[in-house]
């Protein structure tokens, strides 16, 4: 939806060429079923809230009262600064030992340690050498499909939870590279890690694979993937009521698309248009409903909710640059006010309204209430799965790996702990300065050394915080997304760790392709029925026998 | 344009048209110079564009909606934002390290052996050329490479970059096929004054070849100054990084992962205005546009007849 | 090769991608027939000498990884094992398996088939025009306006397909430059990006702007190889402009015009990615669907690398099958003299 305009794109070409076009195939042992001489991959379902024996003990750490509290999975908002800050680990973690890492970044990589004065400070705090091997976010799992089969891994790494899919049988993967932590963190083991053990339980229990604690969690701090975001400043003029109702949503559309104007009303808003429509999504669509297991292509909701996008695109209301081409940039679109409602993660409100509203006065982005198409109760898609993990190397001497262990604890300190504004912002009077409320402001030679080297090693207790460019920023979201929690659909496999057989994943773009089709006109409403049939046929119904048994194996 | 075609008469004793050339027709000059103005504006208005937008404030942009055609403001943020933390410039240093080198490199190997193998009939002639076609049309995959590359310890290391695009068969096959080219009594003659092979290429073969080796020298530079995805694979060092990894970075600063909605802890900024993205393009754009006028010089008509005669 | 004889000639069976003029490359060096190997090395030892750099980095650095292609014929577990090499070596072998899930899937045949369709349109409508253009720019006088038209019309191949895709939706596509021409003057614009039926035409015209100025180099440097003095006796035959350019340029060009066209069709199963990609949902997969996009997904969707490598087995083995045969064709057109260097 974002791709850089003038950029990633050479990625894909550099890699499709380097692996002689076999590249694409992003690197894999996974095998596929039906094939009678491959081991068929029939996928896998463990039953990761039943394993609390390898889960740290959860010791809370209310350091500072929360100024707005988030209703649970939503994260706790701080718009003051505290007073006075706890020094909450005494005793340097590390004892000189060189410690690798790889995180990902968005942005330009600082230089390393004795070149970065950010780094020197922490590390000096951590007693150890933590050499961060900083790699661009966008190709961040090319380099992740070269290094893990190659076995040439730092002593720390950060996956995020986006890439392990792109990854082959990584179940197996994780045994192969990366060390059992249950032994160092189960139980009260957590116990020297006052930080860690300050984590979610929830967020602990999706880090282990094949029954065994493998990851620290790097806890989100928002359930919701997506958001309709409207244009509050065009919408008051144009006198534009915010949709309750799918038919206002359409209605919406109607008024506020000019193409004379060059405006249109929306971008892409399928994923909305489904949660509208009280679509499933549980484990990207699936529902258990009157001791049936469904999938989403298969119910009313979803017919409903195509038949709705495929009015939206044919009466003309997406912007035609979003339709042509993958490669345009909705964010652009809207921010100049050429798309009035966007579907966009809910992280991207902070950013873009401070930006933007130095450029476009009054410029004002405020996400939709969720809402159902019928005006009823909404039905919200969301989850409190981690955003990262944290490997550790396998077969690393143990001392190392306490040494490492606490390094992460030290990046665990959550908002309030002298450690937590160390990581979070620097040196005071060299990295950052006291602004309003005492707030830090970051200098530029934050900018310029900070790349979230330890930020994402290991992520606090979840946490908004206060931002003086957007200085409503805070409640604006929290209450957003308490509003919604009491609509988040439940997850009839939640606890149920699952790695779908192949079979089922293979038929996922082809049928995806179809309903495509559909949406942009190209085939009838009325072809869903064939393309349900060859979606059942081609491993559709191998996805609902494999769910269907994981939960009863659960005892659903 | 079209007046442009029909040189003054200043002009026209500059390029003296050859004496057994009739002189053009005017409805011919009429057609040429209306399919070239046309090939050329097709180019030239999105590179203004890109040029414009790169120049344009945040407000211009949102204005437009988009690339920018009509200039409205100056404003340079865009190129002080991707000059001023320094990054660039070490980067432009590195990249020409690995331009020039591997150019340098790359070229001697491709005409060593595109002239070893221009000699049908020759020892190994045969196997030597499917050797060096078969990498044209397959090539290895990135785990592989990637345990080559660091088990000979070029990780970290900018003969990563150099050594493994040092030939490339397409490059080679059309420096052969230029070779195979040359009148053989040139070279016969030359063998005849008892010059061996090493002499023949550098005395007789090369001089006549001055265009095609600048274009295959031209073809290895641009790929070299483009590198990018072998930069991310093997440069982990930011001091070590290529002009395109720093360029990207600024692009792809504040994108989310694609695909995902973000939570709010990635704390993403705003995406980089598009006067950003197209400031790399034309940072990336301007050696490229330097330097090809040089390989032109080398598009000089009647080298072989001037050999020949001379 | 080894066992044949040194001499060479019109009539010696030759190399692949060969061109087919007969006899400007250089006289053999003397050679008699049955000469030994050893002779025959002692004569070539510089020849071969030269070729030894590339021979060793292609060795080390193309086909030492290219080992690890093996994978096309296993049921390839990455994990297997304490290292990459180990765990290729442990994977069982499962013959081509791999092979027979590409060809029973029969989206693989859509996308070959529109791979293939695209891949002829292009080579018969496009391939000629940066051809017609180096020759057209070869006949402007004026040395700077050359160059300078040179240098424009080759910039667009450094930009991204991102860009270029959204300079022809800015241009023609519904709310692009046209479309709002046409609103103004109260006319209902056309759908022109988002068209499966013409999708053919658009993407060989974007592909045609992003590479005709790049594409015409070589021609460029080639016509900088035609002997003058063959144009200056035509002339002096009472040639005409149309007439040299039939019987001097365009045989001189021929060589590297064959051979191009050979080289390309050794990448006929290649027509890019990105430009497919980002246009795939305005089309759809039926239109829009070629095969390295086809892997891409069955490999975003299976991460099986045996499968993704035994694609691009099939690709090269029929590349090299096309190069095989249009070289052949090549060399009967040669043997049968249509286009015989003046």
């Amino acid at each position: 939806m974002d791709n850089p305009l003038a950029g990633a794109a050479a990625n894909r070409r550099s890699f499709l060429s380097l692996m002689g076009l076999g590249a694409i195939a992003v690197a894999g042992g996974g095998t596929l079923a039906g094939c009678g001489e491959k081991a068929a991959n029939e996928g896998t379902a463990q039953q990761v809230d039943q394993l609390s024996a390898v889960l740290p003990k959860y010791q809370p750490l209310e350091l500072v009262q929360p100024d707005i509290k988030g209703v649970s999975p939503v994260a706790n908002g701080f718009t003051k600064y505290p007073a006075s800050l706890v020094d909450a680990i005494t005793e340097k973690p590390g004892r000189g030992s060189t410690i690798t890492t790889m995180t990902p970044y968005w942005g330009q990589v600082p230089a390393g340690p004795g070149q970065n004065a950010y780094l020197d400070a922490i590390n000096a705090e951590l007693g150890a050498v933590v050499t961060p091997g900083i790699q661009d976010g966008n190709t961040y799992a090319d380099k992740l499909n070269a290094i893990l089969p190659a076995r040439d891994i730092p002593d720390v790494l950060c996956i995020p939870s986006w890439e392990i899919p792109k990854i082959p049988n990584f179940s197996e993967a994780v045994k192969a590279l990366f060390e059992d932590l249950s032994d160092h963190l189960a139980g009260d083991k957590v116990k020297p890690y006052a930080m860690l053990a300050n984590l979610p339980t929830v967020a602990w229990s999706n880090a282990i694979w094949n029954q065994r604690l493998m990851a620290v969690p790097w806890p989100t701090d928002g359930p919701y993937p997506w958001a309709l975001f409207y244009r509050k400043d065009i919408t008051d003029v144009l006198g534009a009521a915010v949709p309750k109702t799918a038919e206002e949503l359409y209605q919406f559309g109607k008024k506020v698309t000019s193409p004379d104007k060059g405006v249109w009303a929306f971008n892409n808003i399928l994923a909305m248009v489904e949660m509208i429509f009280r679509v499933p999504g549980a484990k990207e669509g699936w529902r258990y409903k009157d001791g049936k297991v469904e999938f989403k292509y298969e119910t009313a909701e979803f017919k409903a909710a195509l038949e709705f996008m495929a009015r939206l695109y044919k009466e003309g209301l997406v912007h035609p640059e979003v339709v042509a081409s993958k490669g345009a940039d909705a964010k652009l679109l809207f921010s100049s006010g050429k798309i009035v409602m966007v579907q966009d993660g809910v992280g991207s409100w902070l950013g873009v309204q401070a930006e933007q509203q130095k450029v476009t006065q009054g410029f004002n982005m405020q996400p939709v209430p969720y809402f159902a198409a019928d005006g009823g109760q909404p039905l919200v898609h969301g989850s409190g799965d981690p955003i990262f993990y944290t490997f550790v190397k396998k077969g690393l001497p143990k001392e190392k790996i306490a040494e490492i262990l606490g390094v992460l604890n030290f990046a665990a300190a959550p908002l309030g702990t002298k450690e937590f504004e160390l990581i979070e912002y620097g040196v005071e009077g060299k990295h950052f300065t006291r602004g309003e409320g005492g707030w830090p402001q970051g200098t530029d030679l934050q900018a310029k050394e900070k790349a979230d080297q330890f930020r994402f090693l290991a992520g606090t207790a979840p946490t908004i915080k206060y931002d003086a460019r957007v200085p409503t920023y805070v409640n604006d979201l929290i209450n957003w997304e308490n509003a919604a929690v009491g609509f988040l659909e439940k997850d009839p496999w939640s606890g149920i760790k699952i790695e779908m057989p192949a079979g089922y994943v293979k038929v996922k773009q082809p049928t995806e392709d179809k309903i495509t089709d559909i949406a942009r006109g190209r085939r009838p409403l009325s072809d869903l029925d064939v393309v349900l049939k060859e979606w059942r046929d081609g491993g559709g119904e191998e996805g609902r026998t494999f769910l269907a048994k994981a939960l009863s194996d659960a005892g659903r | 344009m079209t007046a442009l075609l029909n040189p003054s008469a200043r002009a026209r004793r500059r390029n003296r048209r050859p004496a057994w050339e009739e002189p053009p027709t005017v409805a011919g000059q009429l057609v040429k110079g209306a399919v070239l103005t046309g090939v050329v504006l097709a180019v030239l208005i999105p590179v203004w564009s890109i040029l414009v937008t790169s120049f344009s404030s945040r407000q211009a942009i949102a204005d437009a909606g988009g690339m920018v055609f009509r200039p409205r403001d100056f404003d340079l943020s865009a190129y002080v934002l991707i000059f001023t933390r320094g990054e660039v410039s070490r980067a432009v240093w590195n990249s020409m390290f690995v331009t020039v080198t591997g150019t340098l490199l790359a070229l001697v190997c491709t005409v060593l052996a595109a002239y070893g193998l221009s000699r049908p009939g020759s020892l190994f002639h045969r196997p030597l050329l499917l050797f060096f076609l078969i990498t044209f049309l397959i090539g290895p995959g990135l785990i592989p490479s990637y345990v080559v590359v660091t088990s000979l310890g070029l990780k970290d290391s900018h003969w990563s970059l150099i050594l493994p695009a040092a030939v490339n068969a397409f490059n080679l096959i059309v420096v052969r096929q230029f070779f195979m080219g040359i009148p053989g009594e040139l070279i016969d003659s030359a063998r005849i004054d008892g010059a061996g092979e090493w002499r023949i290429l550098t005395r007789i073969v090369l001089p006549l070849s001055k265009a095609v080796v600048a274009v295959v020298g031209l073809f290895y530079a641009v790929g070299y100054w483009n590198m990018y995805f072998n930069a991310v694979l093997y440069l982990n060092n930011s001091e070590d990084h290529v002009v395109q990894q720093v360029l990207q970075a600024y692009i792809l600063a504040g994108q989310s992962p694609a695909g995902i909605g973000s939570p709010p802890a990635l704390g993403f900024n705003a995406p980089p205005s598009l006067a950003v993205k197209m400031a790399v393009v034309v940072v990336v754009l301007i050696p490229i546009v330097i330097v090809y006028p040089f390989i032109q010089r080398h598009f000089t008509k009647g080298v072989i007849t001037g050999a020949l005669k001379g | 090769m080894t066992g044949k004889t040194g001499v060479a000639g019109p009539a010696q069976a030759r190399p692949l991608p060969v061109q087919a003029t007969p006899e400007p490359q250089a006289a053999p060096p003397p050679a008699r027939r049955g000469m030994t190997l050893r002779a025959k090395f002692h004569r070539d030892r510089a020849l071969l000498l030269m070729t030894v750099p590339a021979v060793l980095l292609l060795t080390v650095f193309h086909y030492l990884p290219l080992l690890g292609n093996v994978v096309a014929f296993m049921d390839y577990d990455q994990w297997a094992g304490d290292s990459a090499v180990e765990a290729i070596v442990n994977s069982p072998f499962i013959g081509f398996t791999n092979f027979a899930e590409l060809f029973e899937d029969s989206q693989f045949w859509d996308a070959l088939r529109n791979t293939l369709t695209l891949t002829a349109f292009q080579l018969v409508f496009f391939f000629p025009l940066p051809i017609a253009l180096a020759i057209l720019l070869n006949s402007v006088l004026s040395p700077r306006l050359r160059g300078f038209i040179q240098t424009v019309v080759y910039l667009p191949h450094f930009f991204s397909w991102v860009l270029v895709v959204t300079f022809f939706v800015q241009m023609l596509g519904g709310a692009g430059l046209l479309a709002t021409v046409l609103r103004d003057n109260g006319m209902e614009p056309w759908n022109i990006m988002g068209n499966p039926d013409t999708f053919i035409l658009l993407v060989s015209t974007q592909g045609l702007w992003k590479d005709v100025g790049w594409g015409t180099i070589i021609f460029l440097a080639a016509l900088t190889a035609i002997d003058q003095s063959l144009y200056e006796a035509a002339a002096s035959d009472g040639a005409t402009r149309w007439r040299r350019l039939w019987h001097v340029t365009l045989p001189g060009l021929r060589p590297v015009v064959v051979l191009l066209l050979i080289l390309q069709l050794g990448n006929a199963l290649t027509v890019g990615f990105e430009q497919f990609y980002l246009q795939r949902e305005a089309v759809g997969r039926q239109a829009a669907e070629v095969l390295d996009t086809y892997v891409y997904y069955l490999g975003l969707a299976t991460q099986d690398y045996g499968v993704g490598t035994a694609a691009g087995l099939f690709k090269a083995v029929i590349g090299l099958f096309l190069i095989l045969i249009a070289n052949r064709l090549a060399r009967r057109f040669g043997e049968e003299g249509v286009f015989v260097r003046s």
